[in-house]
C-alpha cells in the first residue's frame, strides 16, 4: 500500500483528467460543501466522493481518510452540541441544553467536512505530483519556484514521516515505551526525538536542492514542461458539473 | 579531460583545507575510481569536478579546476553541469518526482533539450541502465538497486562529457553493486563518456576503474593504474585502505620470490597467476 | 536461545517477505545472515526484538513469544544496532547518548554511571561532544557504543559496516568481536563476504524469503550451489581457493584447496611451490 498522500499509477478516468480540471473542481466540490447546511444535500455528495473514489479504486484509502476526517472533526462537533441549544431538549445543562438540533447540527458539520476532504485528497492519490506542478505552472502560469516549493514540500512529507517512523522503532528497540501507554505519552516521548529528525530533514532538503540545481533547476520556465495539459470534453464537463454543485447548494439555501 | 592544478579547498566553518595541492589530469574516456578513508577528502574531490564548490559551499578555493576548457571558478554551475553529470550519495533526496519516466524527463526539460529529441534520449538512456521496464513505476515501489539505476539513467539522458558518481553502490548487496559497475563500465565504453566514481569498495574499484586515485589526508597520494597503485599494499593499508585479498595474497608471495608478475586486481588474474606458479 | 518456528511475514497487499523460516540461534553463538536485498534478512532480524511480529509461526525469545511482550520490554535482552546511525542518536552530547537506554530501561543510577565512564574510555570518546557534528564511522561507533554499554546477552546488528571505512570497520568489528567473546550472542546481516568469513561462526543464507542454507561460515561459502542460488560472491580467497581446485583437480584436495584466508593460502602455496621444487631437484639429481 501506498504511503499518506502518495501517487497510485493506474488508468481510470480521474487518473487522466486533466490536473487543472481535477484541482479546479476538488475546490469547488468543497466549495459546494461549505455552501450547504442542508444534511440531506451533504450526504448525497459525501456518495458522490466515496462513488468517485470508487471509480479509481481508491475507496480503501478515501475510508482510511474519512475516519481520519471523522475523529478530527469530533473534536469540533463535541464543542458545537455543547453550545447549540435548539431543537427538543434531550439534556439539560448548567449554561443551556443539549437538543435535537444540536446533534442535527454536529452531524451536518462532520459530514460536511469528510465529504469536502475526500476530492481534494483523492486529487493527490491520482494525480502525480509532477503534472500538478506543472500544469499548474503551464496554464495558470505561476511561477515554477512556488510550485515547485509547493510540490516538494508535499513529495518530502512521506520522507519524513518514514523518517520518523524509523527513528520511533530505533528508539523503542532501546527500551524507550512507545508501543505502551496512552496518546499524550506518546507525543511526550516523541519531542526529544525532534532533533534526529530535525537533523536529517536539513541534510535531505540541503541535497535535494543540490541535486536540482546541478539538473538545471535554475534553467526551468514556464515552457519547459514536455508534457501538455490541454482541456478535454471530458474536463469542461466535470468543472461544469462542479460549478452545478455549488449552484445547488446555494439555491438550496435560499429556497429552503 | 578534466585538470586539476594546485587545487586547495577550506569549507568556511573548517579549520583547516579539506584537500590540498592536489593535482591530477583525468584523460578524455578514462574510467576513474577514487577511494580513501573517511575524511581523506575525496568527496570534496569529487564536488570540485561538478561545480559544487565553489558554488553550493562557500570557502577558499585555491588553484584552478578545468573541466573540457572551461574553469568552473569562471562559469555559472549549470554551465558546469551541461558537461559533468552528478549522481548524489543520497539518491532518495535527489529524486524531484514520484514517478520513473517524470524524473527522467526532469532534467532534459530543464536544459532545454528538443521535444523531438527527448523522447530518443529517455529510451536511451533507460536502455544503457537495462532498465526500460521501470519506466511507469513509481519510485516508492523499486528496490534500493533499482533506484540507484534511474538515479544514474536520469542523469545519463542529459549526455553529459563526464559522469561523477558519490558512493553509487554504497547501501547495495554485491550482485547488485558489481551489476551497477557492469552497465556503468558499458555505458563508458558505448559513449566515450569519462566516468569518475568515488568509493569504498576497493575490490570493485579495482576491477573496473583504469586509473586508481588514492587520496590520504587532502593530498592524493597514489593516481596510476589500478594493477601499479596496488603494488602498495602495505602503505595503503596504513593510510586506512584495505587491498583486495587475492592482491594481498600475490603481493606477500612476491615478498617470498615465488611471483614476479603485475599486482593482481581481481580473483580471476590471481588464479590465473597461481596456476603458472603452481603448473 | 531464539528460535524460529515456521514464520510467515507479509506486509499489507504486497507479496509475502517471510514463507516459512526455520532456525534455532544457541546462547553465545555468532550468526551471519547473508542474501541479497529484499530477501527477508532485514524482517527476519525486526521480528527478534519484536518491531514485527509474525503472521504465523512462532519467534521465541529464551521461549518465550515476542507475540507476548513489547520490543521496550524486549530490550533488555536484544541489543539491535540499525543500519543507519542517526535514526539512534538523539542527544545532544556523547554521555547523554549513553545513558539515554539506561534511563529509558529505568536503570538509572550510579552503577551506570560507571558503566558509561568505562565505554567512554574504552571508545576514546570525548564525552561532551555533539553527537551530530561527529563524522559518520564515529556515530555509528557511538550508536554501538549505547548498545553495548546496556550489556544485553543478545545483540541483532543490521550492516553494521555498511558506508564505514576499513580502519571504522575494523574498529566497529573488534567491539563486536569482544562483546561475543564475553558471551553476548551476536546476530548480524552483512553484505561484506570478507567480515562474514572473518568474524562469523555461522551462516545462515536467505533468498526470497525462505532460509535456503545454515550451516558452518565456511562450509556456506565453500558451496556453489548455495552462492548461486542466493546470488552471492564468495570471499576472494575461498573463491580462489575453488577456482584453482577445479582448474588443476589435483590442488582440490590438497591444502591450497581448502585455504580460508591469506595465511592459510599463502602457506599452501608456499608449501605446494617449494615441494615442487624439491621434486625436481630430487629428480635432476
Amino acid at each position: 500500500m501506498s504511503a499518506f498522500l502518495e501517487y497510485v499509477p493506474g488508468t481510470s478516468p480521474l487518473h487522466r483528467m486533466n490536473p487543472v480540471a481535477k484541482l479546479a473542481a476538488a475546490a469547488l466540490f468543497a466549495v459546494a460543501c461549505f455552501c450547504s447546511s442542508n444534511l440531506v444535500f451533504l450526504a448525497v455528495l459525501l456518495a458522490c466522493g466515496f462513488a468517485l473514489a470508487a471509480t479509481c479504486g481508491m475507496l480503501r484509502p478515501a475510508v482510511g481518510l474519512a475516519k481520519a476526517v471523522f475523529a478530527f472533526s469530533l473534536i469540533l462537533t463535541l464543542v458545537q452540541i455543547l453550545t447549540t441549544p435548539t431543537g427538543a431538549v434531550l439534556v439539560a445543562l448548567p449554561w443551556g441544553y443539549i437538543g435535537t438540533g444540536s446533534l442535527l447540527a454536529a452531524l451536518t458539520t462532520v459530514v460536511r467536512l469528510v465529504a469536502a476532504a475526500i476530492p481534494l485528497f483523492l486529487v493527490f492519490y491520482v494525480t502525480k505530483m509532477n503534472d500538478i506542478t506543472n500544469a499548474v505552472v503551464k496554464v495558470l502560469h505561476v511561477p515554477y519556484k512556488y510550485a515547485f516549493t509547493f510540490t516538494s514540500t508535499i513529495h518530502f512529507i512521506p520522507l519524513f514521516m518514514n523518517d520518523m517512523k524509523g527513528i520511533m522503532e530505533a528508539q523503542t528497540a532501546r527500551g524507550v515505551e512507545f508501543d505502551a501507554g496512552g496518546i499524550v505519552r506518546k507525543v511526550r516521548l516523541m519531542v526529544p526525538l525532534c532533533v534526529p529528525l530535525l537533523v536529517s530533514s536539513v541534510r535531505k532538503t540541503n541535497s535535494a536542492a543540490i541535486a536540482a540545481e546541478v539538473r538545471g533547476f535554475n534553467l526551468r520556465t514556464a515552457s519547459s514542461g514536455y508534457k501538455e495539459y490541454p482541456f478535454a470534453a471530458f474536463d469542461v464537463a466535470a468543472m461544469a458539473a462542479a460549478v452545478a454543485l455549488v449552484v445547488c447548494a446555494v439555491a438550496l439555501g435560499i429556497v429552503l | 579531460m578534466i585538470e586539476i592544478s594546485n587545487f586547495s579547498f577550506q569549507y568556511r566553518e573548517g579549520a583547516t583545507p579539506v584537500v590540498q595541492g592536489i593535482d591530477l589530469a583525468i584523460p578524455d574516456g578514462a574510467f576513474v575510481g577514487i577511494t580513501g578513508a573517511a575524511g581523506s577528502g575525496k568527496s570534496t574531490l569529487t564536488y570540485a569536478l561538478n561545480g559544487i564548490i565553489p558554488h553550493c559551499y562557500p570557502g577558499d578555493f585555491y588553484g584552478s579546476v578545468v573541466v573540457d576548457g572551461l574553469d568552473t571558478c569562471d562559469v555559472a554551475l549549470t554551465d558546469v553541469s551541461r558537461l559533468v553529470g552528478s549522481v548524489c550519495q543520497d539518491v532518495d533526496s535527489q529524486f524531484v518526482t514520484s514517478v520513473v519516466e517524470d524524473e527522467m524527463l526532469y532534467g532534459l526539460e530543464n536544459f532545454g533539450v528538443p521535444r523531438d529529441e527527448i523522447e530518443g534520449r529517455l529510451e536511451q538512456a533507460l536502455d544503457d541502465m537495462g532498465i526500460a521496464d521501470l519506466r511507469d513505476r513509481t519510485i516508492t515501489s523499486l528496490s534500493g538497486g533499482q533506484k540507484q539505476k534511474v538515479a544514474i539513467a536520469s542523469i545519463l539522458a542529459l549526455n553529459p562529457r563526464v559522469l561523477v558518481l558519490d558512493e553509487p553502490t554504497a547501501e547495495l548487496d554485491p550482485a547488485s553493486s558489481r551489476s551497477v559497475f557492469d552497465l556503468l563500465a558499458r555505458y563508458a565504453r558505448e559513449h566515450g563518456a569519462t566516468v569518475v566514481v568515488v568509493e569504498q569498495k576497493i575490490a570493485l574499484l579495482s576491477q573496473y576503474a583504469d586509473m586508481l586515485v588514492i587520496v590520504d589526508e587532502g593530498r592524493i597520494r597514489f593516481a596510476d593504474a589500478p594493477a601499479k597503485v596496488l603494488e602498495h599494499s602495505g602503505e595503503l593499508e596504513r593510510i586506512g585502505v584495505n587491498c583486495p585479498r587475492s592482491t594481498t595474497l600475490m603481493n606477500r608471495l612476491r615478498a617470498e620470490g615465488l611471483y614476479q608478475g603485475p599486482s593482481v586486481r581481481n580473483v580471476r588474474e590471481a588464479r590465473e597467476a597461481l596456476e603458472e606458479v603452481l603448473a | 536461545m531464539i528460535e524460529f518456528k515456521d514464520v510467515h511475514v507479509s506486509y499489507e497487499a504486497s507479496a509475502p517477505i517471510l514463507k516459512g523460516v526455520n532456525f534455532a540461534i544457541r546462547d553465545g553463538e555468532f550468526v551471519a545472515f547473508v542474501g541479497t536485498n529484499g530477501a527477508g534478512k532485514s524482517t527476519t532480524m525486526r521480528l527478534m526484538n519484536g518491531l514485527l511480529k509474525p503472521d504465523a509461526g512462532q519467534v521465541l525469545i529464551d521461549g518465550v513469544s515476542t507475540a507476548e511482550l513489547r520490543t521496550s520490554e524486549l530490550a533488555r535482552r536484544v541489543g539491535f544496532l540499525f543500519q543507519n546511525p542517526d535514526r539512534q542518536i538523539c542527544c545532544t552530547t556523547v554521555r547523554e547518548e549513553l545513558l539515554f537506554g539506561f534511563r529509558a530501561l529505568g536503570q538509572a543510577g550510579a552503577e551506570a554511571d560507571a558503566r558509561v565512564d568505562a565505554i567512554i574510555e574504552e571508545f576514546g570518546f570525548d564525552p561532551d561532544d555533539d553527537p551530530f557534528l561527529l563524522n559518520r564511522g564515529a556515530r555509528q561507533l557511538l550508536a554501538l557504543a549505547s548498545i553495548v554499554v546496556l550489556a544485553p546477552p543478545v545483540v541483532v546488528l543490521d550492516e553494521p559496516t555498511t558506508g564505514l571505512d576499513y580502519r571504522e570497520c575494523e574498529k566497529v568489528m573488534a567491539i563486536i568481536r569482544r562483546i561475543h567473546e564475553q558471551g553476548a550472542t551476536v546476530i548480524m546481516v552483512c553484505h561484506d563476504m570478507e567480515v562474514v568469513a572473518d568474524y562469523a561462526t555461522r551462516c545462515i543464507v536467505m533468498s526470497d524469503g525462505r532460509v535456503v542454507d545454515d550451516a558452518p561460515t565456511f562450509e556456506v561459502l565453500r558451496n556453489r550451489d548455495t552462492l548461486e542460488r542466493a546470488s552471492l560472491v564468495p570471499p576472494q580467497i575461498v573463491d580462489l581457493s575453488l577456482e584453482l581446485g577445479r582448474a588443476i583437480p589435483r590442488l582440490a584436495d590438497a591444502p591450497v584447496g581448502s585455504a580460508n584466508t591469506v595465511d592459510e593460502m599463502l602457506a599452501a602455496v608456499v608449501e605446494e611451490a617449494r615441494g615442487a621444487q624439491d621434486e625436481e631437484r630430487s629428480v635432476s639429481a
